[in-house]
């Protein structure tokens, strides 16, 4: 495997939340926990375009179950990381990791 | 308000729109199913209608971004394939491109003169404060304002700012080359300054140009001071000569300046101030009032002050006031209040004409879509994908009304010339009327609207084609089944819609039969007409006789006329002098307001037989009626059955004027037949005429008679004119047959736009009929050929093909003949002698359009059954 895509920071929050989420990751879900975590007001069309993406790139999959009632029946994708996108993840992690080290001091005076 | 307790549909239904775009325009089917269900979950946790439909529109335009579908490189593809596919089916192309073309452009050209007119507001500063002033006869007749009630208004009413009157006129200018006439008005000095303008060069008239004896000023027009003196700056201070007063030049006017419409001169009112009858109260002179509301009053506060300083008038004055009213309208109202009915119908009649073109495409678009289904299941099953089928659909129906939208402005542009040139002589704003900006946005909104909205339902129609479709091909299919119902609900409005108009076009055409034959009480044809006067400083009566007898006896020797005279007024076009009169042996009623009203029209030998006026009794006014003979009248029917009711009016007396004034007693020596003097669809006043040299007024028109074409003798009539007087100027020249058409060109634009928008709607419903049946023809005519196969006959085949077809027009002619009875309503300020109701029309319309459904129908009915059982099946 070479080396992980590089992410955007809006495709990384959706990961993230994908996998917080967990077996519930669907669309309501996924935009709610991201409108609750990251305390931003995210666009559906947004979103949808992101999973798309995400998905072209083979950092996620989906499986369609059927639908509640209270989505009148109609079918829901539950989204899963997949082991390409959680690569994509830690590796981006990784880097603001790297950027992050030593940076603790400066911040708490960060004119000396 | 109540909390709520219990979800109501609205709280657990999203927009039915918003889920119906979703449904049909996000581009992969398979997940347009999970986004819309997920919406619609949160939707029931918000119930936020706006948080769904902006939703709703991100997904789908996001969704179509990252797709790559809104791409210039898609676009350009889309559009080469569109034309392609039309260059392929011109026939359909044409069709779609002319029928919007003529919605369009009929409703551009429409819309650039409801907006000049109607819709803009007037170029004068706070146009909404502005009120028109007059008063009201007991009858509820408006006539024009007393100017002593004038003056106690503006001394008495808090509610103005300034509170102004004037009154029309024209004027002779002599002195600057050929005379001739021009607009004017007399105004009092606070006039401009109350309509909040100023002049541009000069002054305004100022408090002391009112006073008796001043020295006589006028402001001239930007475009007079253009015309006739060039643009001059040293205008100021020159002199005008109007009516023979030399007036001097103090101000020019902004350009574009028009008061109701516009005029050439301004005079302050010097010339009239002094003269005793202006101070009878009972003299209504022609004066109307403008009023500028003070800040904060409103309206009706203003108009309930009058009507109590008119009431208090009253009780001072119940001689002349008695049953006098005051009337208040806005200015902006007033001044179009001729044509407004005119144009809403004409409104009205273009929308409806813009829908029948856009549900006519709609249909075409159906039925093109419905045949296109198989190369779409075609691409859909090779991967195309569904928002991409429907991007393209859209892309073609846009790029037929664009193409309709430019083309429509061309018609627009003609239709426009068309109707400004057959507008009824002063037509308020006309001047303001062209194809600007407004229209070109309005055609062109028009026309994206159009291409979108129509091409929105059939293109999601043809969407659901799958790949099913391609493996079982069955014409009756649901997708097929369903737009054919949708073509049959369209068809049913459009004849609706048909009917009408066509309703409303036969109504005006009867309006315009029982016009035309209205009998005026004189013969129109072969008749020249034309308006002089003679120029004086001071009335000069045996002057003005003599110099009338001159171009009279010189008109009369001119080849070709049989007879000619002169007269005040001039029939159609209205009476000039309308005045109180008294009968001689009828007691005297206790108030002025009892006595009859009359046309008072002098008139000279020979007047009656140039109009071809019938006498009924005694003699006409001849060469024997002369300044110093015995004063009489000729009296017409009307008059005669009023005041003496079964009685011989021959050697009866009557005054003009009030019982108690200075007018002679007339002794009645002829009846004439009624002459329609007020216009053909007004009725018959009362009218009284006397020899012009027993009182011979300055101003007058001349009546040709000819036995060959009048036109022909226009120049004969202008030299002999001038010949006599060169200072003389000659206005109003045309024949009778031209004053004929302008009093009832209301009726004739609205009776032409009516039918040709009612043609053009019933080509268009008829069309849609024929589409119809005939595209059902070929979905069913597998069937067709079988059921002959079995031994079904041609006939019942093509009642039962025609059938289908009729009992959809059928549908619509009940549902047009409902919405007629309310339509036809608007109409009746046009109608003359027609009920908006009027059975026969209602019914002959009906009945009409069913023909021609049942014809649009029969036709492609029976080429099915002419096809034979072979044919019929040969196509499987």
């Amino acid at each position: 495997m070479g080396k992980p895509p590089y992410l955007g920071e809006f495709e990384q929050q959706v990961l993230l939340v994908i996998l917080r989420l967990g077996a519930d990751a669907y669309g309501p879900e996924i935009g709610r926990e991201l409108e609750a975590r990251a305390g931003r007001r995210v666009s559906r069309g947004a979103l949808y375009t992101t999973l798309d993406r995400l998905e072209d790139k083979g950092l996620i999959r989906w499986r369609t179950v059927p639908g509640t009632e209270a989505r009148d029946g109609l079918p829901r994708r539950l989204y899963a990381v997949t082991a390409a996108g959680l690569a994509a993840v830690k590796a981006a992690h990784a880097v603001v990791k790297r950027l992050w080290d030593g940076i603790g001091a400066r911040l708490k005076d960060p004119l000396k | 308000m109540t909390p709520r307790t219990t979800r109501t549909t609205r709280d657990t239904l999203p927009p039915r729109l918003a889920e119906w775009l979703l449904r049909h325009l996000l581009p992969n089917d398979r997940q347009s199913d999970v986004i819309r269900g997920d919406l619609l979950e949160e939707f029931r946790r918000r119930t936020s209608r706006a948080w769904y439909w902006r939703e709703a529109i991100s997904t789908i335009f996001q969704e179509h971004r990252y797709r790559n579908m809104l791409t210039l490189d898609n676009l350009r593809q889309d559009v080469r394939f569109a034309w392609r596919s039309y260059r392929k089916a011109p026939t359909f192309a044409l069709l779609v491109v002319a029928t919007l073309a003529l919605g369009i452009g009929a409703s551009t050209a429409i819309f650039s003169i409801v907006n000049a007119v109607l819709v803009r507001p007037l170029p004068l500063r706070d146009p909404d404060r502005l009120l028109w002033i007059s008063e009201a006869n007991g009858r509820g007749d408006v006539i024009s304002a007393s100017w002593m009630n004038y003056g106690d208004w503006r001394a008495r009413a808090h509610a103005f700012e300034g509170l102004a009157a004037s009154r029309g006129s024209t004027f002779d200018l002599t002195g600057m080359g050929q005379a001739h006439r021009v607009t004017g008005r007399l105004v009092t000095w606070n006039f401009f300054q109350t309509l909040g303008t100023e002049p541009v060069l000069g002054r305004a008239f100022s408090q002391t140009d009112e006073r008796p004896g001043a020295e006589l000023v006028a402001i001239i027009s930007h475009e007079f001071w253009q015309r006739q003196l060039n643009g001059d700056a040293g205008a100021l201070g020159r002199p005008l000569t109007l009516d023979g007063h030399p007036h001097t030049i103090v101000g020019v006017l902004p350009p574009g300046f028009r008061y109701l419409r516009s005029y050439d001169v301004f005079t302050a009112l010097g010339t009239i101030i002094g003269e005793p009858w202006l101070a009878d109260r009972g003299n209504h002179q022609g004066f109307v009032a403008i009023g500028r509301l003070r800040a904060g009053v409103t309206r009706d506060a203003a108009a309930t002050e009058l009507q109590q300083i008119e009431a208090d008038l009253t009780r001072a004055y119940p001689a002349t006031n008695t049953n006098i009213s005051v009337v208040v309208e806005p200015l902006a109202a007033r001044l179009v209040k001729p044509i407004r009915d005119t144009l809403l119908v004409l409104s009205g009649a273009v929308g409806i004409l813009l829908l029948i073109a856009c549900i006519n495409v709609a249909g075409l678009l159906i039925a093109r879509g419905a045949a296109r289904q198989h190369e779409l299941a075609v691409r859909a099953a090779l991967g195309g994908r569904r928002g991409r089928l429907v991007i393209q659909l859209l892309v073609e129906s846009t790029m037929l009304s664009l193409s309709g939208g430019v083309l429509g402005v061309g018609i627009a542009a003609a239709l426009l010339r068309t109707l400004i040139a057959m507008a009824p002589p002063g037509t308020p704003r006309l001047d303001e009327v062209a194809l600007d900006g407004y229209a070109l946005a309005f055609a062109v909104v028009a026309a994206i609207a159009c291409g979108v909205f129509f091409g929105l339902l059939p293109a999601a129609q043809a969407s659901r084609a799958n790949g099913q479709q391609l493996v079982i091909r069955t014409r009756a299919a649901g997708a097929s089944a369903a737009s054919h119902g949708l073509r049959r609900g369209l068809m049913a409005v459009e004849v609706a819609l048909a009917l009408i108009l066509l309703t409303a076009a036969a109504l005006m055409m009867r309006t315009l039969v029982h016009v035309t034959s209205v009998d005026a009480g004189f013969r129109p044809d072969h008749v020249l007409v034309a308006n002089t006067s003679i120029p004086e400083a001071k009335p000069d009566p045996p002057r003005r006789t003599a110099i009338l007898d001159d171009i009279l006896a010189r008109m009369r020797a001119v080849p070709g006329v049989t007879a000619a005279g002169a007269g005040f007024s001039l029939p159609i076009d209205g009476s000039n002098w309308n005045s109180v009169f008294w009968p001689q042996d009828k007691p005297l009623p206790p108030t002025h307001d009892g006595l009859p009203s009359a046309a008072m029209v002098p008139i000279t030998a020979g007047y009656f037989e140039a109009l071809g006026a019938r006498l009924l009794r005694g003699r006409m006014l001849d060469d024997r009626d002369t300044a110093a003979s015995t004063p009489v009248a000729v009296v017409n029917e009307a008059l005669a059955a009023r005041i003496w009711p079964g009685q011989d009016p021959i050697g009866k007396h009557l005054k003009q004027g009030w019982p108690e004034g200075k007018g002679v007693w007339r002794e009645v020596v002829g009846l004439v037949a009624d002459i329609k003097f007020e216009g053909l669809t007004e009725r018959t006043t009362l009218q009284v005429y006397f020899p012009f040299a027993q009182d011979p007024p300055a101003d007058f028109w001349i009546v040709v008679r000819t036995a060959v074409d009048p036109a022909s003798l226009s120049t004969a009539l202008t030299s002999t004119v001038g010949a006599v007087n060169r200072d003389m100027p000659v206005a109003g020249l045309r024949t009778m047959d031209d004053v004929f058409g302008e009093s009832i060109a209301r009726q004739r634009i609205a009776r032409l736009v009516l039918a040709v928008f009612a043609g053009v709607a019933l080509t268009l419903a008829s069309i849609g009929l024929f589409g119809l049946v005939a595209h059902s023809v070929t979905e069913r005519r597998q069937e067709v050929g079988v059921r002959l196969a079995l031994g079904a006959s041609r006939t019942s085949i093509v009642r039962t093909l025609v059938a289908g077809g009729v009992s959809t027009a059928v549908a619509g002619i009940a549902a047009g003949t409902a919405c007629s009875t309310v339509t036809a309503k608007s109409l009746e300020s046009l109608l003359f002698d027609v009920k908006p109701f009027d059975p026969l029309t209602f019914t002959a319309v009906a009945a009409g359009l069913l023909i021609v459904a049942i014809l649009a129908c029969a036709i492609p009915a029976y080429r099915a059954s002419r096809a034979g059982i072979v044919g019929a099946l040969r196509t499987e």
